[in-house]
């Protein structure tokens, strides 16, 4: 059966589109056949991120009004063999997303032998993040270290125990915290919520923690998922987090404030 | 203790609101003595509180005498009236009514999420202060935007509950992992009910409608154990050990 996970948050502008397409990449990167899913049905992003702006011809509507078909929708990555991205609609609302719909698509999707289908959730508690997160296996929860965004994903950790196919079923979904645009210096400086503080109010299990950092819009404004980016701190922080996703363990790395070596000193 | 004999004080009670939504005596006899006969034991000589609000213009064609005999001979006790009409005022008041000023159409427990679905004649029924013996264990961790209501007795929270949950229980709560919503227990009027916490961090509490702001409370003990209680009616932090 295909492993389905809704990557969610509850507040915008978390991470949530950027985090899909590192972790859809990262899967794919390891030769598992991935799907990546924009519910974000009316503010079409994922594609952006992606790179595939220029291909959208049908989409994830298009295909639950049988007005296309899966394959006629989903489009080929251009940098990772086995990535497979299916669009939102950015001429139609959320509530173009039915239950029966979205169920169709995802089991056709496991039909065509995919072994991940990679959710990405909308902002906010409504249909369309309720859609992505129905036929979840697993959750990724996206976290900032700031109040406000820890106070939704516990919002959303609620939601994931009571409106989820799995829970109507009496099971659970897995749940994961994924930290984003985490800055050990401004923890330090207290202006930041820590790492230990946001697991205290969650108590969920951490699958990794990714620094802040210039990497991720740069890989958003080229649309290349930034853990192609294997220089970059944050390109390597998600690939540790796709590691331990897939069962591996991997110690958590960029918690510390990086001292700056003789090296770094001396180059800057 | 000053030595007064007689004390006269404004004070908060529970009480059973029935909500009349018809004029008609009859209908209303025969739907309460249906309530009734499901609970006798709830509501044998329960003080009642008639609230005429659904009624409105229906109000003065209303047997305000009639009325009142009719509940007496229920078995319930009449104490007042409320929200009827001006012209009305004069034969509730002969009829021996005691007329009450308007008071919000729904009790405290509507405004925590319970909604009383309006029929012919709506109760909302007084729970007992009495012993609430059945126990509910919840093993996961309350979050922000869950509540959980048990009427029936006390309610045990293996977890944490986070900011923005809401604990609603008959009797005590006990939560072993930090106390971060609202918390509000002896929801029935049990004075008795005391809230138990690991880690003391919530936003309200409340036992038996004495409720206090944590932000407002003089205590020391935010973020450690810590045991809510009511000593008459002043609502009590103290050290659990």
């Amino acid at each position: 059966m295909s492993r389905i996970v809704v990557v969610t948050s509850g507040k915008g502008g978390v991470g949530k589109t950027t985090t899909s397409a590192a972790f859809a990449t990262g899967l794919a990167m390891r030769g598992y056949k991935t799907a990546v899913i924009d519910f974000d049905v009316g503010l079409r992003n994922l594609d952006l991120i992606m790179g595939c702006e220029r291909r959208v011809v049908y989409d994830f509507v298009n295909v639950i009004n049988n007005e296309a078909s899966l394959n006629q929708a989903l489009i080929r990555d251009k940098h990772v063999e086995n990535l497979h991205i299916l669009p939102a609609s950015q001429t139609r609302d959320k509530d173009a997303l039915t239950p029966e719909g979205v169920g169709r698509v995802m089991d056709d999707l496991h039909e065509l032998g995919f072994d991940f289908i990679v959710c990405d959730s909308p902002a906010g508690i409504e249909r369309g993040a309720h859609m992505a997160m129905y036929y979840a296996d697993d959750a990724i929860v996206v976290t900032n270290p700031e109040v406000s965004s820890v106070r939704d994903s516990d919002r959303i950790l609620g939601l994931l125990q009571s409106k989820t196919h799995r829970a109507e079923r009496g099971e659970s979904v897995r749940e994961h915290l994924l930290i984003t645009r985490y800055s050990p210096a401004r923890v330090q400086a207290g202006e930041m919520l820590a790492m230990e503080d946001i697991l205290e109010i969650l108590a969920v299990p951490l699958i990794g923690v990714i620094p802040e950092s210039q990497s991720v819009l740069q890989a958003s404004n080229s649309g290349a998922p930034v853990i192609l980016d294997k220089v970059s701190d944050a390109g390597q922080a998600y690939d540790d987090f796709v590691r331990r996703f897939l069962g591996e363990t991997v110690p958590h790395r960029f918690l510390e404030v990086e001292k700056k070596g003789f090296f770094k000193k001396l180059f800057g | 203790m000053s030595g007064e004999l007689v004390e006269i004080k404004g004070e908060m009670t529970l009480l059973s609101v029935l909500r009349l939504a018809s004029a008609n005596l009859e209908t209303i006899q025969e739907k309460l003595q249906n309530k009734r006969d499901s609970l006798p034991q709830l509501f044998d000589n329960s003080p009642l509180l008639v609230d005429c609000s659904p009624l409105g213009e229906a109000c003065l064609t209303l047997d305000m005498l009639g009325l009142r005999e009719m509940l007496l001979t229920l078995g319930f006790i009449p104490v007042g009236i409320r929200n009827i009409a001006e012209e009305c005022v004069e034969k509730a008041m002969q009829a021996g009514w005691s007329v009450l000023r308007a008071g919000r159409a729904t009790g405290a427990p509507s405004r925590l999420g319970r909604s009383v679905e309006p029929e012919m004649v709506a109760i909302e029924p007084k729970v007992t202060a009495s012993t609430a013996t059945s126990v509910k264990v919840v093993d996961r961790p309350l979050r922000s935007g869950q509540q959980v209501y048990f009427p029936e007795g006390s309610l045990v929270i293996l977890q944490h509950t986070s900011a923005g949950s809401e604990i609603l229980a008959g009797g005590s709560v006990h939560v072993y992992g930090s106390l971060r919503g609202r918390v509000l227990a002896g929801i029935g009027g049990d004075t008795s009910a005391r809230i138990f916490c690991q880690k003391l961090e919530a936003e309200l509490v409340s036992i038996a409608g004495h409720y206090r702001l944590l932000d407002d409370m003089d205590t020391n003990l935010k973020g450690s154990p810590a045991m809510v209680w009511l000593d008459g009616e002043k609502l009590k932090i103290t050290p659990m050990f």
